[in-house]
């Protein structure tokens, strides 16, 4: 599946776990970094995971406003 | 038979020829007339290709059609005329048509009948069909897609929708249906359902799935979507149905042509089992059912939150392998760490204690040096007095023997004169000698009075003040603490006035 410039925040979130993840096996990343680098991945992918199984309000919204038209 | 048809069309022209000269016909006489020439004519039913360009079904069940020509190439109408299909005859007509083509028998077919040629005085001209060809309609339609498909392909066009990206994770759909469609109501509680758990957003936009108003009313749909159009990931048109629903509206240039514009990908699940519609051949993404459609974008959204999950599987492995890694160096560091830091600390502590050790060594022998230089100097002091005394005794002695021994010859040599010089010399002997005792107890006198504890003993004291025996008045203020140091004991006191000398 190609993807396009929709739904960025996933596919930023991706590229982002991605990187880190090259990095890692790279082993670029020193010890250090490793705390900051497991909660950002993990925020990302609680941020994806939310965002797979939940409404957004502001989504809930935009659908709302389209039946007003 | 063109030649009876030319003989039987004279006779009429006769006949009508003679009418106008004799009398003035009423109009139904007129009309009476041509369709006698028309019934003439026209013995059998002749087959006729024509388009449908309207068709309505009245509630006796008779068809009523107006067939129509166009320019080649073109869209003017060049022929037309009303035509029937009686009930009795279109009860069967119909299903045989829609069996065999697949296609409701509705409007803008070209279609193949067979009909008589009736001429009524009251209604005019029109056309009774008597049957229908279905596989010219077939063809036709064939023919019609062909040309669709190869106009779209000559634009250059064809491809163009399949060519956008389908987001990531398609969550946010435009479906195009009708809500009473069959597959509508399913399609949506699959989405909602779906056992992951997968949140959808799902918004209507109703057009009619069937008939010629479906290309206008879809691509109304369309429109609107193309209002949100960054809002939607993707849209999808849907439409339950058998094989035997009517798919030829879905074969139609403009919808077509306006999927291939669409700035977001078209998913499509129409419901039909044979070949695709030229919709589907356009679309993004083509798929037999809504079920199908539903399926996919579900697997879309997984797809994505399986490589998530996959990612974040692989990250943790690596980490808790660092980490692992880290806490095993780390233990192999410490177990040199510790063996090589007791080791250090026990050499510097050695070597502390030696040095503590050395010191107090030095110090006792520096101390004991001080007090044997000390003894012996005191040693060589009373030795010294003691050979001094002996020297001075052995002297002393030699002086009486040699004294006695000069005596005794001269005792010899003159008696009385020695008698007289021993007295004399006894005498003086003895003075010298009582002399010499009393230089030598005034020197042993002396040597007793320069012990400090003789002079002490007499009462003396020695006063110090900061350590050093104070010899002047003037050393000291008053107030200051002054240490009396008597033969038995020390006094600490305070100096209360100063008198001096002079």
């Amino acid at each position: 599946m190609n993807v396009s410039k929709k739904n960025g925040s996933y596919k930023e979130a991706i590229t982002e776990i991605e990187e880190i993840l090259r990095q890692l096996e790279n082993n670029e990343l020193d010890v250090d970094e490793l705390s900051e680098k497991v909660k950002r991945v993990s925020q990302l992918v609680t941020l994806c995971k939310e965002k797979l199984h939940n409404t957004e309000q502001e989504i809930d919204k935009i659908l709302k406003e389209m039946d007003n038209n | 038979m063109a030649y009876n048809l030319s003989v039987k069309l004279r006779n009429e022209y006769h006949c009508l020829t003679l009418a106008m000269m004799n009398e003035r016909l009423k109009l139904s006489e007129l009309n009476g007339l041509v369709k006698n020439a028309v019934s003439e004519a026209f013995t059998a039913p002749i087959w006729v290709i024509g388009e449908i360009s309207e068709l309505k079904t009245n509630r006796s069940g008779h068809c009523y059609l107006n067939l129509i020509e166009k320019e080649e190439n073109g869209d003017a109408i060049v022929a037309q005329a009303r035509a029937t299909i009686w009930s009795y005859t279109f009860r069967m007509l119909r299903p045989y048509f829609e069996s065999t083509t697949g296609k409701q028998l509705t409007e803008g077919l070209n279609v193949l009948v067979s009909v008589s040629v009736e001429f009524h005085e009251l209604y005019g001209y029109s056309l009774n069909i008597r049957d229908i060809d279905p596989t010219y309609t077939l063809g036709d339609m064939a023919r019609r897609r062909r040309e669709i498909i190869a106009r779209l392909q000559s634009e250059g066009v064809a491809e163009m929708n399949k060519e956008l990206d389908l987001p990531l994770v398609p969550q946010k759909i435009a479906i195009i249906s009708s809500e009473t469609a069959a597959g509508y109501q399913d399609f949506i509680d699959q989405l909602i359902h779906n056992p992951a758990g997968y949140h959808f957003d799902l918004k209507l936009f109703p057009a009619v799935m069937q008939g010629n108003q479906a290309e206008s009313s879809i691509i109304g749909a369309l429109e609107q979507i193309y209002l949100y159009e960054n809002f939607f990931d993707a849209v999808v048109i849907i439409r339950g149905g058998g094989s035997q629903a009517d798919l030829s509206c879905f074969d139609n240039y403009n919808l077509a042509y306006f999927i291939t514009q669409f700035p977001l990908p078209v998913i499509t699940g129409i419901g039909h089992e044979k070949d695709d519609s030229i919709v589907d051949m356009v679309a993004h993404t083509k798929l037999k059912t809504p079920t199908a459609v539903a399926e996919f974008l579900i697997s879309g959204v997984a797809q994505f939150d399986l490589h998530l999950e996959d990612l974040n599987n692989r990250f943790i492995e690596i980490v808790t392998g660092l980490i692992a890694e880290s806490k095993n160096d780390i233990e192999q560091i410490a177990r040199v760490i510790a063996p090589l830091t007791r080791e250090r600390i026990s050499k510097a502590n050695n070597r502390l204690n030696q040095t503590i050790w050395k010191l107090d060594n030095s110090v006792k022998i520096f101390i004991q040096n001080r007090n044997n230089q000390l003894r012996r100097k005191e040693e060589i002091v009373r030795y010294e007095f003691k050979n001094f005394a002996q020297l001075q005794l052995r002297v002393l002695e030699r002086m009486a023997i040699s004294l006695s021994g000069i005596l005794r010859q001269t005792t010899i040599a003159n008696h009385d004169r020695l008698i007289r010089k021993i007295q004399r010399s006894e005498t003086l002997f003895k003075g010298v000698i009582s002399d010499r005792r009393h230089q030598l107890e005034l020197s042993m006198q002396m040597a007793q009075l320069t012990d400090p504890n003789r002079i002490l003993a007499r009462g003396y004291s020695i006063t110090t003040y900061n350590g050093r025996a104070l010899k002047d008045s003037n050393l000291v203020n008053s107030g200051v603490l002054i240490e009396i140091k008597l033969f038995n004991g020390q006094l600490i006191s305070e100096v209360k006035t100063i008198k001096k000398d002079n």
